[in-house]
């Protein structure tokens, strides 16, 4: 079974389009990974509907690489 | 029920881009049914194609888009107006029957995310109750 980080990691290289394993955790979204504000939306919905949680909008300004993306979604995890 | 006087100061489009006459419901930022009468004498139809009228895949995906914006406009996030600029950013659609004249386009429009600047939706698109178009937008909102 693969842990959230992984789950996550995918998730998120499905939306940016890049293969997993090339996504530096600590690569900041915009400026190294070419993710714009409506992909960073996308990743919000995707996680929210993954694990069935809701994830306030003021959140979505903290999602600025993939390992604060899993932390910002271990916040919500139950 | 909301007429296209009521939909034109939801929506910054206008003649001849309008792709919703009508709404049928509306529920504050969780719901939308509109209806798009689709007549013979719509201009694409001359072209697309010559003796063989169907309507356009991208015009039922912008029929779905402007409900959305209806949707939108619904919600509480959004601070919405008709200076918004509302530009989609992804469409996943997926179109299962043609859509002919005489038709009437039903679309039902509902919210996966909405925030202030923009929003995920699914969106479906039926003819008599028989589903011709569906799928998932997002768009922004500046």
């Amino acid at each position: 079974m693969p842990g959230v980080e992984e789950e996550i990691r995918d998730l998120v290289a499905t939306i940016i389009e890049k293969p997993a394993n090339e996504i530096n955790p600590d690569a900041n979204f915009f400026k190294d990974l070419g993710v714009d504000s409506m992909m960073a939306l996308e990743i919000l919905a995707a996680i929210e509907k993954k694990y069935k949680i809701s994830i306030p909008e003021e959140k979505l300004a903290q999602l600025t690489t993939l390992n604060q993306t899993i932390a910002v979604a271990k916040e919500f995890i139950k | 029920m909301f007429n296209i006087e009521d939909i034109q100061k939801m929506l910054p489009q206008r003649y001849p881009f309008l792709m919703i006459d009508r709404i049928l419901e509306l529920e504050e930022g969780k719901k939308v049914v509109a209806v798009k009468n689709v007549s013979v004498n719509e201009e694409f139809f001359g072209g697309h194609f010559p003796g063989n009228p169907v309507m356009p895949g991208a015009l039922i995906i912008e029929a779905m888009a402007q409900a959305s914006i209806a949707l939108f406009y619904s919600s509480e996030s959004s601070a919405s107006d008709k200076e918004k600029l509302y530009l989609l950013g992804t469409v996943k659609v997926r179109f299962l029957n043609p859509v002919f004249p005489g038709d009437q386009l039903k679309l039902t429009i509902e919210p996966v995310k909405i925030i202030s600047t923009g929003a995920i939706v699914n969106a479906l698109a039926e003819v008599n109750g028989k589903e011709v178009a569906r799928g998932e937008l997002s768009f922004s909102v500046k």
